[in-house]
C-alpha cells in the first residue's frame, strides 16, 4: 500500500516538468495552430549550447538559464520563419484555421514536412556540436529527501511543482484580462477576423512564438537541473510528454495541460513499476491514443470545464 | 551514412532499397490523397516485415507467399486501423497514426518466439534485438538482379493499379474526398467508406515495402521502422509532389540521390538536406510534381503531338 501511495506521489511530482513542456506545447500547436515538430529539436539545441557554456567556460546556472531560453527563442524564430511565415499567407490556411477543428489542407501538411526537415536539421548541429552521448548540465537537484512517514519526495520536484502551477494560473490570467491575451485568444480564434477587427497580426503571432519559446527554454531548464545531465534524445522527450500532457488535457487549454501532466505522471510511475521501460513508454502512446478517440474533448471535472485559453 | 532504412548497400541493392523507399512514400502519399496525413505508415512496414519473415524464417514458406500473407496482414490491420480512426481530423488523425505505430514498435519490441533452424542456429523475433537469420534469398540462390525486378514489378503493379482506378469514377470520388471532404459529403460520397478503402490500400503497399525490405537486408528490428522512417515517408510524398503518385518515386530519388551527392559532407548531410527541404518547401508547398507543373507538362507533350497530327491531314 505504501509502495502504491509512494509512486503515485511520485508520478504526481513528475507533472511538474511535464506540464511546464506542455505549457509551451499548449500555446505553440493550440492557440496558434502551429504543427511544429521541430519544437524539442529546439530545446536540445539550446540545451546544447547551455551544457557547453557550463563545462567550457564554467558560466555559473543562472547564466546558463538565461542563455538557453535566449538561444531557445532565437531558434524558435528561426523555425517560425523558414516554416510558418507562408503558412498564413494562404486564403485556405485562414479559412482552415477558423475552424473549429485542426484541420490540415495541402499547405499545412508541407509545412508540417518543413518543420520535420528542420527537426533533423537543428537536432544534427547540436549533435555536431557536442558529439558526446551525456553532457553535464549545471545540477540543482537536491540531495535530501523528505521522508514522510515513510514516503520519500524530493524537494526540487514539489517546487517545480508548485512553480508550474504558479505559472499555469498566472498565463491563464494574462491570457484572460491583458489586451495582449485578447489579441492572441482573437487570432487563435479566427485570424481573418481579427486582421478584419483591425489587430496586428503579424505582432501578436510573434509575442505568442516569443512567449512559448520561452516557456520551453524555461521548461529545458527545470528538467535539465533536476537530472544534472542532457542527451540527444532529449529533444523527442520534450516533444512527446508536452504533446501528451497538451492533448490530454485538451489542445489549446492552459489550465487542461495541468490535468493531463498529473494524468501522465501517475500513469507512467505505474506503468514503469509493473511492466518496465517499454511498458511506460507504451502506456504514454496508448494514453495519447486514447484521449485522441475520446477525447475531441477536454477534462470534464469542473477546475477544467471551461473555455478554451484560460 | 545512412538512409532512412538505416542501411546503405551500394550497387544494385541501392535501387531495390529506393523501391522499397518509394513504396512507403506511396503509402503515405495514397493518405494524403483523402486528405489526411499520417504520420504512422511505418507500422505496416513493420507488420509486413515481421510477417513475411515469419512464413519464410518459421514455416519455410516462399518468397510469393510471405508477401502475399504480408499484404494480407497489412491490409486487415490497416482496415481496422482505419475504422477506428474513421472520425478524427487533421492534427489528431496524424497523432493517432503516430501513437498506434509507436504501440506496434514497442509491441513486436517484446514479441519473443525463438525455435532452431534446421542448420542448428535460433531462429525468430527476440524482442528488442529484433528478427535476424532472414536468408531466404541466400538460401534460394536469389541473387540482387532478380530481386530487384521482383520489386520493381511490386512497385509497378501499384502504380498500374492506382492509375487505373484513378480513371474510374471511384478514383474520381477518392479525389474529391481530398479537395474537400465537407463538399464530397454534400455530394453525396460516402466519405468515410472512401477513406476506410484508400487507407486500407495503402496499409497493404506499406506491409510489402517492410516485407521487401526484411528480406533485403536479412533482418529486421524495431529500430528501423521508428518515427523517422515515418515522416521521411511523408516528407517523399510532400517533396515529389501530391498531383501524381509517382511524386513519392521522385521525392525518395531526391532523398536518396542528396544523400549520394552529400557524401563529402559527412556529418553535416542532415543539416544541409533538412535546411534545402524546408527551403523547397516554403517555395513549392505542392512538391515537384504539383498539378500546375502536372498541367505544364500535358501541354507540352499536347503541343508536340499536335504538329504530327496536323500533318497526317496535309
Amino acid at each position: 500500500m505504501l509502495d502504491l501511495l509512494q509512486r503515485t506521489l511520485e508520478g504526481l511530482l513528475e507533472a511538474g516538468p511535464y506540464a511546464l513542456i506542455g505549457l509551451g506545447l499548449t500555446i505553440s500547436f493550440g492557440v496558434l495552430r502551429r504543427i511544429n515538430l521541430a519544437f524539442g529539436a529546439t530545446a536540445l539545441l539550446a540545451a546544447y549550447v547551455g551544457s557547453w557554456l557550463h563545462v567550457r567556460w564554467g558560466v555559473p546556472p543562472l547564466g546558463v538559464w538565461v542563455a538557453v531560453i535566449v538561444i531557445t527563442v532565437m531558434v524558435g524564430f528561426y523555425v517560425e520563419w523558414m516554416c510558418f511565415d507562408i503558412a498564413d499567407d494562404s486564403v485556405m490556411a485562414m479559412r482552415r484555421q477558423s475552424s473549429v477543428a485542426l484541420g490540415l489542407d495541402a499547405r499545412e501538411a508541407s509545412v508540417l514536412a518543413a518543420s520535420f526537415a528542420l527537426w533533423m536539421q537543428i537536432e544534427q548541429v547540436a549533435v555536431n556540436f557536442q558529439p558526446n552521448h551525456l553532457h553535464p548540465f549545471p545540477d540543482l537537484s537536491s540531495k535530501l529527501n523528505f521522508d514522510w512517514g515513510g514516503i520519500d519526495l524530493r524537494p526540487d520536484r514539489i517546487l517545480v511543482f508548485l512553480l508550474t502551477s504558479g505559472l499555469i494560473a498566472g498565463l491563464s490570467i494574462w491570457l484572460k484580462h491583458s489586451q495582449l491575451g485578447l489579441g492572441i485568444r482573437a487570432l487563435s480564434s479566427s485570424q481573418a477576423a481579427a486582421q478584419v477587427c483591425g489587430l496586428n497580426v503579424l505582432r501578436l503571432r510573434y509575442i505568442g512564438t516569443a512567449v512559448s519559446c520561452v516557456l520551453c527554454g524555461l521548461a529545458s531548464c527545470a528538467v535539465l537541473s533536476m537530472d544534472g545531465q542532457v542527451t540527444p534524445m532529449f529533444g523527442m522527450w520534450v516533444l512527446l510528454k508536452g504533446l501528451t500532457c497538451a492533448l490530454l488535457g485538451g489542445l489549446g487549454s492552459v489550465r487542461g495541460v495541468l490535468g493531463g501532466a498529473v494524468l501522465l505522471g501517475i500513469t507512467e510511475a505505474h506503468a514503469q513499476s509493473l511492466w518496465g521501460p517499454i511498458g511506460r513508454d507504451a502506456a504514454t502512446w496508448g494514453l495519447l491514443l486514447l484521449a485522441l478517440v475520446v477525447q475531441t474533448r477536454p477534462l470534464k471535472h469542473p477546475f477544467f470545464m471551461q473555455r478554451r485559453f484560460e | 551514412m545512412n538512409n532512412a532504412l538505416c542501411i546503405t548497400d551500394p550497387g544494385i541493392g541501392f535501387y531495390t532499397q529506393w523501391i522499397i523507399l518509394a513504396l512507403m512514400g506511396l503509402s503515405t502519399w495514397l493518405v494524403l490523397l483523402t486528405g489526411r496525413v499520417s504520420l504512422g505508415q511505418q507500422a505496416y512496414f513493420g507488420i509486413g516485415a515481421y510477417a513475411a519473415a515469419v512464413v519464410t524464417v518459421m514455416f519455410n514458406g516462399s518468397l510469393i507467399l510471405a508477401l502475399l500473407v504480408a499484404w494480407l496482414i497489412g491490409v486487415i490491420f490497416s482496415a481496422i486501423i482505419s475504422r477506428l480512426l474513421q472520425k478524427l481530423n487533421g492534427l489528431q488523425f496524424a497523432l493517432a497514426t503516430l501513437a498506434i505505430a509507436e504501440l506496434v514498435r514497442l509491441g513486436l519490441s517484446s514479441w519473443t518466439w525463438r525455435s532452431t533452424h534446421a542448420k542448428g542456429y535460433e531462429v525468430g523475433p527476440d524482442g528488442v534485438h529484433g528478427f535476424r537469420e532472414i536468408r531466404w534469398l541466400f538460401e534460394n540462390q536469389m541473387g540482387p538482379e532478380t530481386y530487384l525486378s521482383l520489386s520493381a514489378c511490386i512497385l509497378l503493379s501499384a502504380l498500374f493499379l492506382i492509375w487505373k482506378i484513378s480513371q474510374t469514377k471511384l478514383g474520381l470520388s477518392i479525389q474529391s474526398v481530398g479537395f474537400d471532404s465537407e463538399l464530397a459529403s454534400v455530394q453525396g460520397e460516402p466519405v468515410a467508406g472512401l477513406q476506410t478503402l484508400t487507407q486500407t490500400f495503402a496499409g497493404g503497399v506499406g506491409a510489402l515495402a517492410g516485407a521487401l525490405y526484411a528480406h533485403q537486408a536479412t533482418y529486421i528490428e524495431p529500430a528501423v521502422f521508428d518515427v523517422m522512417l515515418g515522416i521521411h515517408a511523408v516528407g517523399y510524398a510532400m517533396l515529389g509532389g501530391l498531383a501524381t503518385p509517382l511524386g513519392p518515386l521522385l521525392g525518395a530519388a531526391f532523398d536518396l540521390g542528396l544523400l549520394e551527392a552529400a557524401r563529402i559532407f559527412e556529418g553535416w548531410r542532415m543539416v544541409i538536406f533538412g535546411g534545402l527541404v524546408a527551403l523547397f518547401l516554403r517555395w513549392r508547398p505542392g512538391g515537384l510534381l504539383n498539378h500546375a507543373a502536372l498541367s505544364q507538362i500535358k501541354h507540352f507533350f499536347i503541343q508536340r503531338r499536335k504538329p504530327d497530327e496536323h500533318s497526317k491531314f496535309a
